[in-house]
């Protein structure tokens, strides 16, 4: 009965994990290197999810993917599935509430890298996405594997927005911090204080992680 | 090579100065020299490709990079240029031996590979020991050669220095002159070394270009462009 949650926990951490540090490293390449016309309002747009309650956040995701939503409607008449109450919604709800954390690390990061190397690099005949790649990218991966890692932990925890466009089903939608409310309010407090400490000894694994990652403990 | 910008550059201080300079610079070390602010670098950053003038042409043999009458503007990539910045900006995640490969190309002759090939050009300048050592357990002398090489390993059709040995001390310096010297004879390209040392530029220079305040003041050799700049000094 631990196994379930803990199980779909993984699947849906992993997934999103895999989606948000993609996504975030794109969009953190394009407002550290991009200059264009609403930038900082992006970056707001972006930010938005860290600072709105997550049941907020989730209701807006029940206004555009419900079945009666703005995007979920014409889907679910298309096709007679909707995303709302599967697992697929709590991976959803994990990437939009995690993303924020990976795009504003992700920008800082590569801000921080001098822009002199980059230079040097075009001197010496690589290409934009070349030096992306070869020099970008490995000085600033500190910063980058720290929002890996802060957007990770953000997904595990997800709670509000997920109950919202997900759901508490267990098996189905049930993931580790569900599990514990579900716990909590019927009683199960044996099976409350194992989920509980399982949860907590991953993040403190994750913010130790951080820490020596951000304190420069990788030599060069 | 031939080179005429025309920039207006703002500066912090007295609003804005225009950069407005035209010289010719042959194979050998054509030195600018010039307070700083004359517009040096910003010379440099031109001709490389970094920044790009208002108006003007920069040719470099039979190659134009940049002619703002018929538009022409070649990118940095394309303009072979092998660039020494003024704090080498050696890429600190990656060996010396690494850093000089970087910009060489992948098929050389006799079909040494790229690390092989930059093994030899440390053994050129007496460093083969920093191949596996990163830039930052690098003396300055070291750092400046591998710069130096690394810029030399792309195969370019001319050399920027940007106050390349500012950082070094006085008996380093001195070597680090002769194997300049000696490194654009061997090359035979054109090199462009700026600095604001008078002993640097008169070891260095085939040619001075004296920058001041974004024009040029003088230009010549060496011996000849410092004895009248002395002369009129004295005569202030």
């Amino acid at each position: 009965m631990i196994w379930e949650p803990l199980k779909l926990s993984l699947l849906v951490v992993t997934v999103a994990t895999l989606i948000i540090a993609t996504l975030g490293l794109a969009f953190g390449l394009l407002l550290a290197k991009g200059r264009f016309h609403g930038q900082e309002l992006l970056a707001a747009f972006f930010t938005l999810p860290l600072v709105l309650p997550p049941t907020v956040s989730g209701y807006y995701l029940i206004v555009l993917l419900g079945r009666h939503g703005l995007i979920g409607e014409p889907i679910y008449n298309l096709t007679g599935w909707s995303v709302a109450f599967t697992w697929q919604a709590a991976v959803i709800a994990a990437i939009v509430l995690a993303l924020p954390l990976m795009v504003l690390s992700a920008r800082a990061a590569i801000e921080s890298v001098n822009s002199q190397f980059e230079i040097a690099s075009y001197t010496l005949g690589k290409s934009w996405l070349a030096t992306f790649f070869l020099i970008t990218l490995p000085l600033a991966r500190r910063g980058i594997l720290a929002g890996v890692v802060l957007s990770f932990t953000r997904a595990l925890g997800e709670f509000g927005a997920t109950f919202m466009l997900a759901g508490n089903i267990p098996g189905k939608t049930q993931t580790m911090p569900l599990a514990i409310y579900e716990a909590v309010i019927s009683g199960e407090d044996k099976r409350a204080q194992v989920l509980a400490l399982i949860l907590t000894g991953v993040s403190v694994a994750a913010v130790y992680f951080t820490s020596k990652l951000t304190k420069g403990a990788i030599k060069y | 090579m031939h080179v005429e910008i025309k920039k207006r550059l703002a500066s912090d201080k007295s609003g804005s100065f225009t950069l407005d300079i035209a010289f010719d610079a042959g194979d050998g070390i054509t030195i600018l020299f010039g307070q700083s602010g004359s517009g040096k670098t910003t010379t440099l950053r031109a001709i490389a490709g970094i920044v790009t003038p208002d108006s003007g042409r920069i040719k470099i043999a039979d190659e134009i990079y940049f002619d703002s009458v018929t538009g022409a503007n070649l990118s940095i990539q394309r303009r072979r240029v092998g660039y020494v910045f003024q704090d080498y900006a050696l890429f600190p995640h990656m060996t010396g031996e690494q850093n000089v490969a970087y910009g060489m190309k992948e098929n050389g002759a006799g079909g040494a590979s790229r690390l092989e090939r930059a093994r030899a050009m440390l053994a050129v300048f007496g460093i083969e020991h920093v191949r596996q050592r990163y830039p930052q357990n690098m003396s300055g002398g070291e750092q400046q050669r591998t710069a130096l090489a690394r810029a030399l390993a792309a195969d370019p059709a001319l050399v920027l220095l940007d106050e390349p040995l500012s950082a070094v001390d006085a008996e380093t310096r001195s070597r680090l002159i002769d194997e300049v010297v000696m490194a654009q004879k061997r090359v035979r390209i054109p090199f462009i070394y700026v600095t604001h040392n008078m002993a640097e530029a008169i070891r260095l220079g085939t040619q001075v270009v004296v920058l001041h305040e974004g024009s040029v003041k003088k230009i010549g050799q060496p011996s000849g462009v410092f004895h009248t700049l002395v002369d009129e000094r004295q005569q202030e």
